[in-house]
Parts: structure tokens; sequence; C-alpha cells
């Protein structure tokens, strides 16, 4: 046990000494979980719209087109839109360069149509540089349209009694008849104020989630369910490049040179199983450390947590030691354990959440120890023993171990 | 101290040890002289315990030497290759390598120091091997297998690939270790370094000794002859038999390779004999060297053969 013990310290004080790839390995899951989640996860702003620029063309410039753009340039509009008035080629070019996501022209006679109770068209021409603003724009000037008409067949009769009198000259207006038409209007005003203060048009995004999903999932919710799939698939990367040691050791006769001491194949063997798994637990308390404390990542029962990544971390130790038994050389080590590593996190669900994979896919995760950890890894988080992911990462590890002692006792003679 | 007697190992069809047989004496410092393919290496594989399913037994003080895993506390092996950890430096790497021999801890280090002293690198001793010189980095190798002070020090080839100075170095120290008492088995390539070194030499080939001894008893294997070296353009079957009628005539062939020959003559009056004969058999010849007995005419007239081959 002396001699596995100054082995272990051996291979902690080559490592710390050229790190370098440990370190690469270790700072490769948290920044990787930092990008997805900072791309995928909600922002603290609640999802709220930015304004949309739109240009508004007034070839009317009457009455009405006027009311429309001082709606825009007030109350609850203000903050959905952002409005500019241009003359049509201006709002062309603006669109050009992106500065717009529509532009509405307000036909010429306008007003007068409106006033006459006559069919009027509001044009909304959308930037097909852009995909989601312009149609917001539609629809809201679509939305428009309809109330516009609404008021102005609720208010016919006045509306035709201002027509009327704008007919005329001024000095011939009839202003002892305006006051009656006025005071009828204001008693309809008064009746649809309520439903007009606040703005009944507004627009409002709404999220769709799937049935028994969660409600406000956090960043930190995104983070936590992203970074155990990380640390598995860079865990393995490590513990493989820790191993690997192996491999050179027998190439370069450091091997033959241990066996010639009082050194036992076992001892030799168990210390460098024991190392990778140790590494492997000591990487993962790393990353879970500084997933908990940068991104605020939620494990569940700390022990439950220990306990998988500790079983996680012997299945990895396992699984290298039977590899680097069976492989020829450190190329054929090197060239072999990345498409494998890589194959266990595509199906095994560390890129991609398993739920949202193909059935063939998530299938052939359950072979590979990324799906039984990052399982492991939501039931911990949901608060639960992970009973079957364990005793499947400890079975078949154990397995592994089984196979590779007697192949590296046979690869550790000459 | 040490007595190997029959081991035989084959790989195979190819026989690379054959009932080999040898002793050693306490600070006997014995060279292993043999080309490429004698079972050198072998041997020494045998006996530092990395190379199993053979026949034949070692003794070692005693002992039977697989027998007892202690008794490797008692062996050190240097080997060819550079083994030992690169990126650490010096002083953490016989601490390493001396730790997984029984060496008291507290002794560790104090011996570490010495051996650093005695191989010329205590001042570098904190620098990580890497930035070392191929020299420096064989007399490190040699300091490994003897800091847990072993009673038999194996090496093997341990001067390849060294300039002269880290090589007269290291052989100075084989030198001393012998004065020391410990017994050394190290086997090369080169004659000089075993004329200078050892106290007795053992010549080797096809896994067997042909022939041992210090190097006067050696040389006498080839008498007080004159040996003449014949360098031309010549197969060679054609050399050998433009002189087969003269072999016995105070003329031995010693060896003919493709090139190159050489021949033991009892005096030098012999040699223009010798190329009158190739002369009249239109035997090319571009070069003829005349030397003193030496181990290369031994090893030539036992192997048939050049070390260089």
């Amino acid at each position: 046990m002396r001699r596995l013990f100054l082995i272990l310290k051996n291979d902690v004080r080559r490592h710390f000494k050229a790190p370098a790839a440990i370190i690469i390995y270790l700072i490769m899951p948290i920044i990787l979980t930092g990008l997805i989640g900072v791309i995928f996860a909600p922002s603290g702003g609640g999802g709220e719209l930015p304004p949309i620029p739109i240009d508004l063309v007034d070839k009317d410039k009457g009455l009405a087109s006027r009311l429309l753009l001082g709606a825009f340039d007030a109350g609850q509009l203000k903050t959905m839109f952002q409005v500019t008035v241009a003359d049509e080629t201006e709002g062309r070019t603006r669109m050009k360069k992106g500065k717009a996501s529509a532009m509405v022209v307000i036909p010429e006679r306008f007003t007068l149509d409106l006033l006459d109770v006559k069919p009027v068209t509001l044009e909304v021409v959308k930037n097909p540089a852009e995909q989601l603003l312009p149609d917001v724009v539609e629809e809201f000037m679509g939305t428009l349209a309809v109330m516009l008409s609404g008021v102005v067949q609720a208010f016919e009769p006045e509306v035709r009694g201002v027509r009327a009198m704008l007919d005329g000259p001024v000095n011939a207006f009839p202003w002892e008849t305006l006051a009656p038409e006025l005071g009828k209007a204001q008693t309809k005003i008064a009746a649809a104020s309520k439903y007009l203060n606040p703005l009944l048009l507004s627009l409002k995004t709404e999220k769709t989630k799937a049935a028994g999903a969660k409600a406000n999932l956090t960043r930190s919710d995104v983070f936590s369910i992203i970074l155990p799939g990380m640390a598995i698939m860079f865990l393995l990367f490590i513990v493989q490049t820790v191993m690997r040691d192996m491999i050179s050791e027998r190439e370069d006769g450091k091997l033959r040179r241990m066996l010639t001491t009082p050194l036992r194949s076992g001892e030799l063997i168990g210390a460098r199983i024991l190392g990778g798994w140790l590494m492997g637990i000591v990487i993962l308390l790393v990353m879970a450390a500084f997933g908990t404390t940068v991104y605020r990542v939620t494990w569940g029962p700390f022990g439950y947590f220990l306990l998988l990544g500790a079983v996680g971390a012997f299945w990895t130790a396992a699984f290298f030691a039977l590899m680097n038994a069976l492989v020829r050389n450190r190329n054929q080590a090197g060239s072999l354990s990345a498409p494998i590593i890589l194959a266990f996190s595509i199906f095994g669900g560390s890129m991609m959440n398993p739920e949202a994979m193909p059935k063939a896919f998530r299938t052939i995760g359950v072979i590979t120890p990324n799906r039984w950890f990052i399982d492991g890894a939501k039931l911990v988080r949901e608060g639960q023993f992970p009973a079957v992911p364990l005793l499947i990462l400890a079975a078949s590890g154990v397995i592994l171990l089984l196979l590779a002692v007697p192949a590296l006792r046979r690869r550790s003679t000459v | 101290m040490l007595e190997i007697k029959n081991l035989t190992k084959s790989y195979g069809d190819a026989l690379a040890l054959d009932h080999f047989s040898l002793t050693l004496e306490k600070g006997e410092v014995l060279g292993l002289l043999g080309p490429n393919g004698a079972g050198k290496t072998t041997l020494i594989s045998i006996l530092s315990g990395t190379l199993r399913d053979f026949t034949g037994g070692v003794t070692f003080l005693g002992q039977d030497l697989f027998s007892d895993r202690n008794l490797r506390n008692k062996l050190g092996i240097v080997p060819q290759d550079m083994a030992f950890y690169e990126e650490l430096n010096a002083m953490d790497n016989l601490l390493f390598w001396g730790g997984l021999y029984d060496v008291p801890r507290a002794e560790l280090k104090k011996r570490a120091a010495e051996i650093l002293e005695m191989v010329e690198l205590s001042g570098r001793s904190k620098e990580p091997v890497k930035n070392f010189s191929g020299g420096m980095k064989r007399r490190l190798n040699t300091a490994i297998g003897l800091l847990h002070q072993p009673d038999l020090l194996l090496l093997d080839e341990p001067t390849v690939g060294i300039d002269v100075q880290a090589k007269v170095s290291i052989l100075d120290l084989i030198r001393k270790v012998g004065a020391a008492g410990t017994g050394v088995i190290f086997t090369t390539h080169q004659l000089a370094e075993v004329e200078d070194t050892c106290s007795r030499i053992a010549i080797m080939d096809h896994g067997r000794i042909l022939a041992q001894g210090t190097l006067e008893e050696l040389i006498r294997l080839v008498g007080e002859r004159e040996i003449v070296e014949i360098a031309g353009e010549f197969p060679a079957a054609v050399f050998s038999d433009a002189l087969k009628d003269l072999d016995g005539d105070g003329i031995e062939l010693l060896s003919a390779s493709d090139n190159l020959a050489a021949l033991a003559v009892s005096d030098t009056e012999r040699i223009p004999k010798i190329m009158d004969r190739l002369f009249r058999k239109k035997v090319p010849v571009n070069d003829l060297k005349i030397k003193s007995p030496n181990l290369e005419a031994v090893f030539l007239k036992l192997t048939g053969r050049s070390l260089r081959d």
C-alpha cells in the first residue's frame, strides 16, 4: 500500500507540474455551460419586445391622420412603437438600411373619406429583411383599422353632422347646431371611455409550455440542466488524459523499470485506477463548486450528488483502464478515445436534452455513462435518491474493472 | 553472488538464450559483448524480472532470484530507455524511484543528494529533467539504478547516444561502483568501453557465451599474431575463395564480409603473399591495415563478424 500511495502522490505532483490539459478540460465545460445558458435561458427582462421602429407616411395631412400620428406618440403606443414621420421614398430607404421594421402609408383624403364613412385603406409595407417585428406592425394596424371602423360606425350620425358642417363656407358655419352634436358625441364618448382608457389594444406575448413543465424557468435552472451533461463529458476527457499515462509508461520503459522494483503489478494497477477515480471526483467537485458560486446552479442534496459523482468517476476510471489495457499504443488510444467520448456525449444527452432526442438516440444512450449521470443529477436536483442510475453505473463499472485488471496484468509483463 | 544456469528463452522459433550460464562475484565488473540479436537484452530482462516463460535457474545471494520479491531491493537496473519523468526534477525523480525500494524514508533524501553529487548533477537537482542534455539524462538514469545501493547492478547499453565526456563519466562511475563491492554486468557494443572498464569480459552470440575471461586471456585466443584488415570491393565468398588454400600456412582468415575481411598472420612477411594471391584472383583491394592483437580480433574470430554488423 505504501508504494501505491507513493505512485498516487507522484502522479499528483506530475500533473501539478504540467497542468495545461487538465485546466483546459476543466474550463471548457464551465465556459460551454455559460455560453449555452446565456443563449437559451430566459433573460431578466421578462421577454418584453423592444419598441418597434416604424415610418409613418402622411399623404392626407388632415385631422384624422394627425390624430393617428398623435396617438402613436402618446401613452402605451409610445412604448410599443418608435415612430418616424417620413415621405415614402425616405421610408423605403430607411427600411433598406434596417432602421425601420415597417412603413405605414396614410392615403390622401383619409380624413374626408373617413368622415364620409367611405372605405379607406391604410397601407403597411413590411421590411423583408426582418421576420417578426413587421408582422407585429401588420397585425397591429389591422386591429387599428377594425377599431377605427367601429368608432366611425358608432359615431356615424355625429360624423355625418360634422362632415355636413365642413361643406359650407366658414362664415356660414352653423355654430348653434354644433353644441347639440357635441353633446351627443360626449355622451357616447363617456360611455365608451371606460373601454378606451386605458387603451384596450395592446400587444402581449405569451409563452406556451409543455404539459407538466414547471413555470418560471430561470437562467440558474437552465445552467443546472446543462452543467451535469457537460461535466460528465469533460470528466471523460480528463480521466482519459490522466490514465493514458499507463500507455506512455509502457512505451517509454518506465513500466518495465517499475516492475524491476519490489512493486507488485496489483499495486501499480490499483494506483492507476484509484488515481483516475480520485482525479475524477476532484474535478467534479471543482465543477460543482464553480457551478454553484458562478451560475447559481442547484444540485439538490449534496451527499446524493457526491455519491453520484463518485460512482460516475469510478465508471470512467474503470472504462479507461480497460480501454488502455486493450489498445496497442498511445496514438491508438488518442484516436479512439475522442470519438468514443463524443458518441457517449451525443447519445447520452450531454449535448442536447435527452427528452428532445430522437427515440433511436435515447435507446443507444442507455449504454452511455452520460445518460445515467444526467438522469441521476436530475433526480438529485428534484431531491430524490438516484438509486437506478447509481446501481447501473456501479454495476457496469465493477464489470469493466473486473475485465480491466487481468488485461492490465497481462500488459504489465513484457 | 550470482549464478546463472542453463537459461533458455525463445520467441517462437527464435532462440534468444541457449542454455546460457554465467557466474559473477562481488565487486566484479563484467562486460557483456555481443552483436545485435545476441541475447544481451533478453538476459537483462530476465534477470530484472520483466520477462517470463524461460527455463533454467538464477541464484542470487544464495536464493532463487525469482522466489522472493524482496531480493529486488538488492538489484539495481539501468535500462536502455531513459525511464524517468521528464516533467519532474532530478531530486523528485530519485525520491520517487528510490521510494519504490525499501529505503528508509529518512535516509532516502540523504542518499539522493549523495548520488546526485556522484553523478555531478547536484547543481541541477531542482531543474526539470526535460531541460537536461542527453548525457545528463543518462547519468540520472544510472543514478536511479544506484540509489538503493544494490549488490548487483545491471546496465543495458548505458552509453548509447551520448557524447564522449558523458560516456567517460558513466564508465568512471561503473568502475567506482565495482570497486565499492557491487557486482556489475553491463552490455555494450563498444569494445573500447569493456577494455577500459571491466575486470572480466564475456563475448556472446546466438544466446550463448562464446568466450570469457580477462582482456589478456581473451587476446591470447588469437595468439601473438598480427591482425590484417583488408577493405575493397569484393563479395565475402570471392575473398574467402581466393585465400582458402593459404589457410594454415601462418595465415588464418578470421572473418570475411562483403568489402571487409580480417586475417591473423604469424608475421608481417606473409602479407605480400596474401596480396599477390588477391591480385592474381582479381580481387580489388582499396585499403590494408596492420593491427596488434586486440579484442576486436577476438570478437571477429569468435563470431565471424564485426560488432558493427
